[in-house]
């Protein structure tokens, strides 16, 4: 449905997207992951046709933009990072302008109004000016805007970027109602986002794609390490030295334990919480009780995390070295 | 040219509800007015006076052709309105779009750039007849008290059409090179106030050049259509304008989508 070829755009000097090559099935939702500046909007900007690529080629249902710009257009529903609304007009006349500029036939325009209206949920504020309405409302009314042609192909850019939690499920449902009869392409900063809507993930840094698969298969690869949170009390009695120096002392007796990578304490009140960190498929939990117990400590609580997703894709975006580990094919850290 | 209708109309639309409009139509109204009346007063003084020298002494030296003159006044000074108003008007035609990001919904959809700077200036022009609308009862009173010229008066008002579509184009070409529209009022005050005076500096020159600095003025080919002459050089003049603003309009759109935004 969308095949993209050596995509390349520069800015002067800048690359900002790197040969891009990929293609997306019909009914198939392809989400991109990047930090800000990775290059997923300057990629969606080229593929709708709003910026002209430096290179590469870019074909919609058989269409090659380049040739065929308005068909092209006309088969893609595009949502820009910021709803592109008239705030002046009301829901429904800013549906039916945009379904005349998209060339949906006069008999049918209503109908095709009512029905964004319905399918983006947008029926209690349909006569409300834009201007007046909430974020989450707005983002509502850029969705109705990106589906009122019924175009084969929707590309949502950082769709819920902006919107509070309860917005953002709300976007993301439906979104997830929207799979199945459109080809979907979006973006995000949020892994648990991607891994909830999208078959197909491409990490995007820096204009280049760090890597491609299912969501599932990669916060498998992306885990890096297992990590136990231990909260415990030192009684002043089974304290060795004075109050400073006590949390040395844990520090120790912890790193001693066979298999633990990292060690930090952190007092609260006259409280300890102790992080332990270790390598994936590890697990220190039943080493902990009996340290504590044997020390004479008093064990509050103990609980195993794992990194999340976001912060695991921050260290792998800041980080060159994770490259190699996230290329296809080469084998994972465990 | 569809699509240029429903942009043109949906700017119409957004002109309705934005305060600047009504503000605009409200000040122009009212100078029009204002200076109706007085013209007219005017006028009529003059032409009393007139009767009294001949009632005194027989003959006037004052050669009055109260209709005409008052047209001629009238028009000469809706020229210098309209250059006030019309960049509030205009400032925001492209310079908005890109603001709230609607240039980007435009662009991606199936309109040819053509057909939105089309749009865009139908929309302004539509808005533009709704200004000059007030002014028509202003005619009907005249032509009421025996002064109707119905010639010069269509001639004046082509005029007007002519010389504000030319300041449409042209602030619409500024509109679309600016990302702040109070930069795009003052840039299009700028070239608009150059062009419309131009001519007085060609009052100054005694050479080749006068001819050549008055082809340029707006003033010059205005006042043309307000003495009743309207001739093909003074319309293509406009017409050379107003098809200038829109190819500049549509270059500098395409142009823009290459930088980075």
């Amino acid at each position: 449905m969308v095949s993209v070829q050596q995509l390349t755009k520069k800015f002067g000097r800048q690359v900002a997207v790197n040969s891009l090559t990929f293609e997306v099935q019909k009914g198939e939702v392809l989400g991109f992951l990047g930090p800000n500046g990775a290059g997923k909007t300057t990629t969606m900007r080229m593929i709708t046709g709003y910026l002209p690529p430096s290179g590469g080629r870019v074909k919609i249902d058989g269409f090659d933009l380049y040739d065929d710009p308005i068909e092209v257009k006309r088969r893609i529903g595009y949502l820009p990072e910021n709803p592109p609304v008239y705030p002046e007009l009301t829901v429904r006349q800013y549906l039916e302008f945009v379904a005349e500029i998209k060339d949906v036939p006069v008999s049918r325009r209503r109908a095709a109004v009512d029905r964004a209206l319905e399918r983006a949920q947008l029926g209690e504020v349909r006569d409300k000016r834009v201007g007046k309405l909430s974020k989450g409302f707005k983002q509502r009314v850029g969705l109705g805007q990106a589906i009122v042609h019924e175009p084969p192909v929707l590309i949502l850019d950082e769709p819920t970027s902006s919107l509070d939690p309860k917005q953002r499920v709300e976007v993301r449902e439906l979104i997830s109602h929207l799979k199945g009869d459109h080809t979907v392409i979006l973006s995000t900063h949020i892994l648990p986002e991607v891994s909830e809507i999208a078959d197909r993930v491409f990490i995007l840094n820096r204009g280049h794609v760090m890597a491609v698969d299912t969501p599932a298969n990669l916060s498998d690869r992306l885990r890096a390490r297992e990590m136990v949170t231990v909260q415990l009390r030192v009684p002043a009695s089974a304290a060795a030295s004075q109050s400073a120096k006590r949390w040395e002392d844990v520090r120790t007796a912890f790193n001693a334990l066979p298999g633990v990578a990292e060690v930090s304490v952190h007092p609260v009140d006259d409280m300890l919480n102790v992080r332990l960190e270790s390598a994936v498929g590890v697990d220190l939990r039943p080493e902990v009780a009996p340290l504590v117990v044997g020390r004479g400590w008093q064990l509050l609580g103990l609980a195993a995390d794992s990194l999340s997703l976001e912060q695991i894709f921050l260290t792998l975006v800041s980080d060159e070295n994770q490259e190699a580990r996230l290329k296809p094919g080469s084998p994972t850290e465990s | 040219m569809r699509h240029a209708l429903a942009i043109a109309r949906r700017e119409l639309r957004s002109y309705f509800v934005s305060p600047i409009a009504y503000v605009v139509v409200t000040i122009f109204a009212f100078l029009s007015g204002a200076f109706f009346s007085n013209i007219l007063v005017y006028y009529v003084k003059q032409s009393t006076l007139a009767d009294r020298q001949i009632e005194l002494v027989g003959r006037s030296d004052l050669q009055l052709d109260v209709p005409t003159m008052v047209l001629g006044e009238f028009f000469k000074n809706e020229a210098f309105i309209l250059l006030l108003v019309l960049p509030l008007l205009t400032m925001g035609l492209i310079t908005d779009e890109r603001r709230k990001g609607t240039l980007e919904l435009l662009l991606t959809s199936p309109v040819r750039p053509g057909e939105l700077v089309a749009g865009k200036f139908l929309g302004a022009m539509a808005f533009f007849g709704v200004l000059l609308a007030p002014t028509v009862p202003l005619h009907v009173f005249l032509a009421r008290g025996g002064a109707w010229e119905p010639g010069l008066v269509l001639a004046s008002y082509a005029g007007l059409v002519a010389l504000g579509g030319a300041q449409i184009a042209l602030g619409l070409f500024i509109s679309s090179l600016c990302e702040n529209i109070l930069i795009s009022a003052f840039g299009t005050y700028g070239l608009l106030l150059i062009l419309n005076f131009v001519d007085t500096s060609a009052t100054l020159a005694r050479s080749i050049w006068v001819d050549f600095i008055n082809f340029f003025s707006f003033d010059f080919h205005y006042l043309n259509f307000t003495r009743g002459v309207l001739s093909v050089s003074d319309v293509v003049y406009f017409a050379t304008y107003i098809t200038l603003g829109l190819f500049l309009t549509q270059r500098s759109i395409e142009g823009t989508r290459f930088k980075r935004s």
